[in-house]
């Protein structure tokens, strides 16, 4: 709380400083809006440290003299509080905003597809920096684009991990469906799942807001031959999942996306009871490049400690990508930026190399999958999808 | 479905039962006194959990004790809501009682994110209470056998106090009458306070309870089993104690079985069977199970 207000505070400083050193050089700054959770729920655990990255980005950039000749970026961020209506309503205010460039944001599908609509009616690209629907883009238009890779892609590199490696071939699915990425996700890896011979022998559902998994947990112990859990999640129940199934003394392997990349995963059920559970996640932890150190070596600088997660990391790539539009387009005017950034060819993220494949605005990148045992969340390999 | 399978849920809806209980036990005192429907009565679980939290957090606390710190924090708590915003409207219609239940209730969550942040937070307790006791073909954790036998013990202690004690007969008769109870020389105000503290510091320690059973406590973490109270005092009939704790036992188990006697694919419908529940009871048994007609209030 204290960091993030901290943050937005010097944001504004930030901000500031630089509309008032843009006006003295005669350049204007180039306005990028960013729609992000940072209160109310438990996307704040995702959306926090992605705006972190985004500010990261835009700092670094203007400190080594800004774009395009001396333009200094001017990153506004909005709070939209876990809710899709406020979400609608910050996309309102950020396209009423004259000359802005490009958006940023969320880390669930279910906000962009509140927000990202207002964008593609005024000619905005959007970029998400971790809503993972690889649909998005078809349901939103031409000025949508992922930085992350799409839920097809990791849920499939989960179901392949599950069944050639963890030996897994019956396995219960639990999807969250009161998010359209968790229905996803658990549509993407029962398909591969079954695709390579394996059987699903119990799908249980629950909501977001459910807190209680007593029953659900009764009738995965009561069900015979389960071998594993795919627990299709989002951040605010990953934590209590594992707890609660493993109080039940099942000590079966639990897996899942993205959405159990925080600390709740371990701190909830604690050390004993965080094992044996893997998700996927964005490739940087594994990645020892220049970009990934760089990034880490910076982000403690300005933040004080560690990335939290992945999404740091994604938010910071999220606004590099823009960047990088913005310099190639050699304009900030956004239908340029929009051109540039479904050309981008070999960025080179922190996140993964990242292509838009020709057509595409989903990216192919690497897929990196994380490893919980006794509290410790180590990287365990990364798969790079074929297809 | 087997035998255990069956006790095992059976199992799991009375600690969910036993938490919207005491939860419910409140919201029905206070509405049994001034005629309050108390939507502000979930986020009081919320400052209990979180309460205890710091409890544990900045010393190393023995639990008995923590409890006693939760259940002090929700009854002052409760008497500061009580004085500054339900006391000045007494008089007003209901309904402005009501609505102003509904400003607290988001005023407090909104201090809570603000103060406190949005992202959850992790409750952890004492290992031992997270230890197994076996019963024969079901083990239980202490933290919820905790939790089943405070609820009893809290509503055995409440209502032999409202039926027996000098104290309690006074809240009696104010809930009855204020102007005779007046007449018989009782504090009304003080009655009324009495009926939030008591009330406030259940829902406390119901969300201390909640906390230490999911190990995550948030802002909003009382809003749901709030109005899962509410559903559960419904059910019992509003101003009813032992219809309080009736209800919220029915309504936990009936969400467990719910769940867990219907495919698999129906668990998601959890809230809004609920919900759907409450309207039932509404039409059919308006006054609920043990109410009384309550509209025939002087």
């Amino acid at each position: 709380m204290q960091t993030w207000i901290k943050g937005l505070a010097s944001a504004a400083v930030g901000a500031l400083i630089a509309a008032s050193a843009g006006s003295a050089q005669a350049a204007d700054p180039i306005d990028i809006v960013a729609l992000y959770n940072l209160s109310g729920g438990g996307q704040a655990s995702l959306d926090v440290p992605s705006l972190n990255g985004v500010k990261l980005k835009a700092k670094m950039i203007n400190e080594a003299g800004g774009l395009l000749g001396g333009r200094m970026l001017n990153v506004t961020a909005f709070d939209t509080k876990d809710d899709t209506r406020e979400a609608a309503t910050a996309a309102k205010r950020a396209v009423a905003m004259k000359g802005v460039s490009a958006a940023i944001g969320f880390s669930d599908t279910t906000y962009v597809l509140a927000a990202a609509p207002l964008f593609q009616t005024a000619g905005i690209p959007f970029v998400t920096s971790g809503a993972t629907s690889p649909d998005l883009p078809v349901m939103v238009g031409d000025e949508m684009f992922l930085v992350p890779f799409g839920d097809d892609v990791q849920a499939e590199a989960m179901a392949e991990y599950a069944y050639n490696k963890l030996g897994i071939h019956k396995i219960a699915i639990w999807t969250d469906r009161g998010m359209d990425y968790t229905t996803g996700l658990t549509k993407y890896f029962t398909k591969r799942f079954e695709k390579l011979g394996g059987k699903v022998v119990l799908s249980d559902v629950f909501m977001t807001s459910d807190q209680d998994f007593s029953a659900l947990v009764s009738r995965l112990k009561s069900t015979k031959g389960v071998e594993g859990v795919y627990a299709a999640s989002g951040p605010d129940t990953a934590g209590i999942i594992i707890k609660q199934i493993r109080e039940a003394g099942l000590d079966l392997p639990i897996m899942g996306g993205d959405g159990l990349d925080t600390d709740l995963v371990v701190s909830v059920p604690g050390k004993e009871m965080a094992t044996d559970v893997y998700f996927t996640t964005h490739a940087y932890v594994g990645l020892d490049t220049g970009p990934a150190n760089e990034f880490r070596k910076a982000y403690t600088r300005e933040y004080g400690h560690e990335p939290e997660n992945a999404f740091a990391a994604l938010g910071f790539d999220a606004m590099g990508v823009v960047a990088n539009a913005i310099e190639k387009a050699g304009s900030a005017d956004p239908a340029a930026v929009t051109k540039a950034l479904a050309a981008t060819k070999d960025y080179e993220g922190v996140t993964g190399a990242l292509t838009y494949p020709e057509g595409s605005h989903v990216p192919s990148k690497p897929v990196a999958i994380m490893h919980v045992d006794k509290g410790n969340v180590d990287f365990d390999e990364t798969v790079t999808p074929q297809d | 479905m087997t035998l255990p399978y069956l006790i095992d849920q059976l199992v799991n809806g009375l600690i969910l039962g036993s938490m919207y209980a005491l939860v419910a036990i409140g919201f029905s005192m206070i509405y049994g006194i001034v005629r309050l429907i108390n939507f502000a009565h979930g986020d009081i679980l919320t400052i209990g959990a979180f309460a205890g939290l710091a409890a544990f957090a900045s010393a190393d606390l023995p639990f008995p004790v923590v409890i006693l710190i939760v259940l002090v924090a929700g009854a002052v708590v409760g008497m500061v809501i009580e004085r500054t915003t339900f006391r000045p409207m007494r008089g007003s219609p209901q309904v402005t009682g009501f609505i102003a239940s509904l400003a607290v209730s988001i005023i407090l969550e909104n201090l809570a994110i603000m103060i406190l942040s949005a992202q959850p937070r992790t409750f952890r307790i004492p290992a031992y209470l997270n230890a197994l006791v076996d019963f024969g073909p079901v083990s239980i954790r202490v933290i919820d056998l905790m939790i089943v036998v405070l609820a009893i013990v809290l509503v055995i202690a409440l209502t032999s106090f409202v039926r027996f004690t000098k104290v309690g007969i006074a809240m009696r008769a104010t809930a009855e009458n204020y102007d005779v109870a007046r007449l018989m020389g009782i504090n009304i105000n003080r009655m009324i306070m009495l009926a939030f503290a008591i009330g406030s510091a259940l829902a406390a320690v119901a969300g201390l309870m909640w906390g230490s059973k999911y190990g995550q406590i948030s802002p909003l973490m009382g809003v749901l089993p709030g109005l899962k109270a509410f559903v559960a005092a419904v059910i019992g009939g509003v101003g009813s104690i032992s219809g309080a704790v009736l209800g919220g036992y029915i309504l936990g188990l009936a969400e467990v079985l719910f769940v867990g006697l219907l495919p698999p694919a129906l668990s998601g419908y959890r809230n809004a069977f609920v919900f759907g529940a409450l309207i039932l009871v509404l039409l059919v048994l308006p006054n609920g199970l043990l109410g009384r007609n309550t509209e025939t209030r002087a």
